[in-house]
């Protein structure tokens, strides 16, 4: 329906990557969001993106999509670029543009960050893209598991996220049903006069904030009559199972990080 | 003023792999100052259709025309709150609308936005509001602390307030008690026979066709199936096969009464004068 949400969207595929145990997953993207922020200079861009290009393409996951997912980030990375060019006057004049000197730190500068951010963004689009949500939390949920030792409630974040990620889709077509009743009582979201959008809005959210309210009221009604207690011990239907291949990837990608650290003392 | 309906078809979410063919070649045209029923199964795209005429969806091909507007497909419709003026859609529960702080505000609301004074506004409210059977001493009352039953007529009284010539509601009476649905629907029969207005009803409810309406529409898979008047539509039970409704109480007493060899000349539909009939059949 809506092809702007891109990020964090799960794409039903049948690839080695979507079969894979998402806490080997997250645990990798991990592994590899920290290898991102040390700095060895391009080398270790290059290393990381054929790593990540090689993970997309067992996927199945079709560049267009990638590409998609990179084109919200387009403003910043502009801004970024900009606001670079501006502060940074180090290094020797590459070339200048109506009378202002670009400097050559300020093109790696931002080309540097530019890479980061995109491999980053493609990294984690790829972990969303393969794992369903249901999934994910499960997932997140045994990786936090060891805080409960501290008094953490893993259990009720874990909970939490995936009643949030269930009535995602809910909440849409409520504020469509909603807007479309107003819109036959005369509400105009693009034209009108300031306070006539003000209210206008005001007729949206106030339907939706009520709403939401009863539902949260039912779905809690709902689970305690079936005797959900936060506290009590449970067992799950899907049981997560780390294979060869994830304990492989966890391991890759550690042996990866361990790597640019190296590079990054002997460098 | 009229309501054509041509070659419409509409394809929801075109071009993805959601996309979903709910309207089928429809072509229908609605009498003026009548009561028509919309009936199908669930899923047979009645809200699609009716959400054509205050252009809340628009065809993806074909036209749809009402009085002076004219909704074509990948066309730039205008004017559309004008069309929204003439045309008031109620929603299914539409409860959910309703914001304001005060119930008297809420109603008040559509008129206002249609470009009446405060002062109108409130008149048409307050007038929309007795037509519902809202006691004054309610107008300053929240809408939010009401009742379902209650919240539903302030809803209604938003729309009425309106003033529409064209009158759509989608299920009305849709979780209200029997003594709720009686007077709901006498109100939208006066809204008709006494104000001359048109009447669009989508129902799941056959008796409710039987006794308030005066012409069928059945879809069926986003097509037309038929497009009768009521006594007709109930004379041929071949047109409610496959579309999973039954047909009203009172009908299926009277093709009991025939399969058990009563000779009833006629579908009568009313209990008075299928009273009659037994009778004198009776009395032979």
């Amino acid at each position: 329906m809506n092809t702007a949400v891109v990020l964090g969207r799960y794409i039903p595929l049948d690839s080695p990557v979507h079969r894979m145990d998402p806490r080997a997953k997250i645990a990798a993207m991990f592994a590899f969001l920290i290898s991102l922020f040390i700095d060895v200079g391009f080398i270790g861009y290059a290393i990381l993106g054929v790593i990540v290009f090689a993970g997309v393409l067992a996927a199945k996951l079709k560049p267009s999509y990638i590409w998609r997912a990179f084109k919200p980030m387009m403003i910043m990375m502009v801004f970024l670029m900009i606001l670079n060019f501006y502060a940074i006057r180090t290094g020797y004049v590459m070339f200048s543009i109506f009378g202002w000197n670009i400097y050559s730190d300020a093109v790696f500068q931002t080309l540097y960050i530019v890479l980061r951010l995109l491999l980053m963004i493609n990294a984690t689009t790829l972990v969303t893209a393969t794992t369903k949500p249901m999934d994910m939390t499960i997932a997140i949920e045994d990786l936090l598991s060891p805080l409960k030792a501290v008094g953490f409630p893993a259990h009720d974040v874990a909970m939490m996220i995936s009643i949030a990620l269930r009535f995602i889709p809910t909440l849409l077509e409520e504020s469509q049903r909603i807007m479309k009743a107003q819109a036959s009582r005369g509400v105009d979201l693009e034209e009108g006069k300031f306070m006539e959008k003000i209210m206008a809005i005001l007729s949206l959210i106030v339907p939706l904030f009520v709403s939401s309210y009863q539902k949260a009221d039912d779905l809690a009604n709902a689970m305690e009559a079936r005797g959900y207690d936060p506290d009590a011990k449970r067992v799950r239907y899907r049981r997560l199972k780390m294979r060869l291949s994830d304990w492989m990837l966890v391991i890759g990608m550690n042996l990866v990080l361990a790597g640019i650290i190296v590079l990054k003392v002997v460098l | 003023m009229a309501i054509t309906f041509r070659k419409v078809n509409f394809i929801y979410s075109e071009g993805t792999p959601f996309s979903y063919h709910a309207l089928k070649d429809i072509d229908l045209n609605i009498t003026l100052g009548k009561v028509t029923a919309i009936i199908g199964a669930t899923g047979s795209g009645k809200s699609t259709m009716v959400q054509h005429l205050n252009a809340l969806l628009v065809p993806t091909e074909g036209e749809v025309e009402v009085g002076d507007h004219t909704i074509k497909a990948k066309a730039k419709n205008k004017n559309l709150k004008d069309l929204r003026k003439h045309v008031g859609l109620v929603f299914q529960f539409p409860e959910y609308q309703l914001f304001e702080e005060t119930i008297l505000k809420d109603v008040a609301f559509g008129p206002k936005n249609f470009g009446c004074t405060e002062e109108e506004a409130n008149q048409r409210a307050k007038d929309a509001l007795k037509v519902v059977g809202i006691p004054d001493d309610y107008y300053d009352r929240s809408p939010l602390d009401l009742s379902g039953g209650q919240k539903r007529r302030v809803a209604i009284a938003g729309i009425l307030a309106m003033r529409p010539e064209v009158l759509v509601l989608d299920e009305p009476t849709a979780g209200l008690d029997p003594a709720g649905t009686k007077s709901m629907m006498q109100l939208f029969l006066d809204y008709n026979r006494k104000a001359g207005n048109t009447v669009i009803l989508v129902t799941h409810n056959m008796d409710q066709v039987l006794k308030y309406c005066d012409e069928v529409v059945a879809v069926k898979d986003g097509r037309i199936a038929a497009h009768t008047d009521v006594k007709s539509f109930f004379r041929d039970p071949s047109i409610m096969e496959g579309t999973n409704m039954n047909p009203p109480f009172i009908i299926r007493f009277e093709e009991l009464l025939k399969e058990k060899g009563f000779a009833l000349k006629d579908t009568y539909g009313d209990p008075d004068s299928l009273a009659k009939a037994i009778s004198k059949e009776m009395k032979r």
